[in-house]
């Protein structure tokens, strides 16, 4: 579309920004009115007709939030569970993906396709006897609970596995003849080199496992065990009063504003990551 | 006798098959057995009462509540493909253009999927609320008459697609602009010397080598968007009057409220089946497509 043959491609082009403006602005509105409501004063969120800033911002709100939420504790536990989990993930992930990728043993195929199998069961299907095996080993509302069960996907090995397969197999050969153990040659050859695919599945899993709500939401029972989610939804037993729409706001604020920054900090990778798992499909 | 590297081969690949083992593939055959049974989860397993298909009957042809839930999730993924898709592919038509400021643009649009569905649902509860929120704010403002958005049992389930749509748009907008980009520039200055346009150019080259993409950006909102949970539990659970109660949430409330453990696990193979199958038709089409 080369600009001197289109008469209209000026018009075309303001169009196009146009949309896009619009379209970036109801994407943040949201976001915006979030942050704007979790200033204001009871009245002022229930102001008609509509109030759009606070006349005199207030942190009160957020004050008040730390009354109602053992905030320190949900912050730490989100933080503990999902990055414990995202490191076991990593770990499973690229044991058995350098596993199956550079290693030929009886029965590997016939495995590999029982990975694959796993990938087809969705969490859901399983909910309950995970549940209830959880429960009988004791770890109903314990770090142990809300870890464990979700410390290997198959889809991390399905990942790892397919990016493994491409290491080249000299390499790995020439640290053998140098002596170094098959372990070693996974923790200082196989791993690094897929720096790459681990970030990639790393940042994918630390968000999943961050957001993650229906699991803690059955496993965990006190509010000391409380994730961010959790938390929050325990604010929704006020959804009926209105008064409490800017503390449900100054809530939503806390869980979502560090998740975008970080966000914005490290987007190339989350953009990478999901080009790359989003395409192989 | 097994050699040295296929001892190792099993080391390094024992730990993950023993996990999915135990949380994957056995419960998966639990959930089956389960399924047959009568089961509160309060007594041990072994007394449980066995039932044969009877949870599965009374599902399919006595409960009008699951019926009600399965075609509440088929319309909630219907919207989410057709409207997701075709946003996040216009999105990722605009920003593969000649574009000032991409990154910025992109960041906006992929924003909310990064953030948690439960607070994004928190926040669009209070968007929607019918006296104080900010979408009837707005249309008061306007002078347009007011909705009840999710009040109301015929407004529940779309404003519970758009904030699905708002929520995901951004992932699938970045897969997509994946596949744009891997179409080669070399196609499109051939079109451009035999004199194809723009719309040419897009339904000639664009749609069809981003086949593979769209189906496969098809397939994963089908699935995601069956098992949806977090968002109908916070923003509506599932009301007013079960207009937005979906398959997996009346599975956790006849699971975790009312103790139906077989009724439940019924229920999820019976989701799963219907999973399962899409899942196959789709990558059937994908491979055949390509």
């Amino acid at each position: 579309m080369s600009a001197q043959l289109r008469p209209s491609s000026a018009f075309l082009n303001a169009l196009k920004y146009l949309v896009l403006s619009v379209g970036a602005f109801l994407m943040l509105l949201p976001f915006i009115w979030m942050i704007l409501a979790s200033l204001m004063t009871s009245a002022e969120v229930m102001a008609r007709p509509l109030v759009w800033f606070p006349h005199s911002p207030q942190l009160e709100n957020y004050i008040r939030l730390r009354e109602v939420l053992p905030l320190g504790r949900m912050y730490f536990n989100s933080l503990f569970v999902a990055l414990t989990t995202t490191l076991g993930i990593l770990l499973t992930s690229s044991l058995s993906g350098y596993g199956f990728a550079k290693f030929q043993f009886p029965g590997r195929d016939l495995l590999f396709v029982l990975v694959l199998a796993t990938i087809m069961i969705p969490f859901f299907v399983v909910l309950i006897p995970v549940f209830y095996i959880v429960k009988e080993l004791g770890w109903v509302n314990s770090y142990w609970g809300l870890i464990v069960p979700n410390i290997v996907t198959a889809f991390g090995i399905f990942l790892m596995r397919q990016y493994m397969l491409s290491l080249p197999e000299e390499l790995l050969d020439a640290a053998r003849i140098d002596g170094a153990s098959e372990f070693r040659i996974y923790w200082q050859i196989a791993v690094p080199l897929s720096a790459p695919a681990l970030s990639a599945l790393g940042i994918l899993a630390f968000v999943y496992q961050w957001n993650n709500f229906l699991w803690p939401l059955v496993v965990v029972r006190s509010s000391d065990m409380w994730t961010i989610p959790l938390g929050l939804n325990s604010l929704k037993v006020y959804a009926s009063s209105p008064q409490v729409i800017n503390l449900q706001m100054a809530g939503s604020a806390l869980a979502i504003v560090p998740v975008v920054l970080v966000f914005l900090a490290l987007q190339r990778y989350f953009v990478q990551g999901i080009a790359m798992t989003g395409m192989k499909g | 006798m097994l050699g040295r590297k296929a001892v190792a081969g099993y080391l390094f690949i024992a730990p993950s098959i023993a996990f999915l083992l135990v949380f994957a593939l056995i419960p998966f055959l639990f959930t089956i057995y389960v399924s047959l049974h009568d089961w509160n989860m309060l007594v041990p397993l072994s007394r449980a009462r066995f039932l044969g298909f009877e949870n599965y009957r009374y599902l399919l042809f006595e409960d009008p509540l699951f019926w009600q839930t399965f075609r509440n999730s088929v319309v909630f993924a219907l919207g989410n493909v057709v409207l997701t898709m075709a946003l996040s592919l216009a999105v990722a038509l605009l920003l593969n253009s000649r574009l000032r400021l991409r990154a910025l643009w992109r960041s906006a649009f992929f924003m909310p999927y990064v953030t948690s569905s439960v607070a994004i649902a928190i926040v669009w509860s209070n968007l929607y609320h019918p006296t104080y929120g900010l979408f009837n704010g707005v249309l008061q403002f306007l002078g347009l008459p007011t909705l009840d958005f999710t009040n109301s049992p015929s407004q529940a389930m779309p404003s519970l697609i758009a904030t699905s749509i708002w929520h995901e748009l951004g992932y699938y907008m970045i897969i997509f602009l994946a596949g744009l980009q891997s179409i080669p520039g070399e196609v499109y200055d051939a079109a451009k010397v035999d004199g194809a346009g723009g719309w040419q150019q897009f339904w000639r080259i664009t749609l069809p080598l981003l086949r593979p993409t769209i189906l496969f950006v098809a397939v994963i909102i089908t699935l995601s968007s069956l098992q949806v949970f977090d968002l109908p539990f916070i923003l509506t659970n599932g009301g007013p009057v079960n207009s937005t109660n979906t398959l997996v949430l009346y599975m956790y409330q006849t699971a975790f409220q009312f103790l139906r453990m077989g009724r439940a696990t019924a229920m999820a193979i019976l989701l799963f089946v219907v999973v399962f199958a899409m899942t196959l038709i789709q990558l059937r089409l994908l491979r055949e497509r390509e």
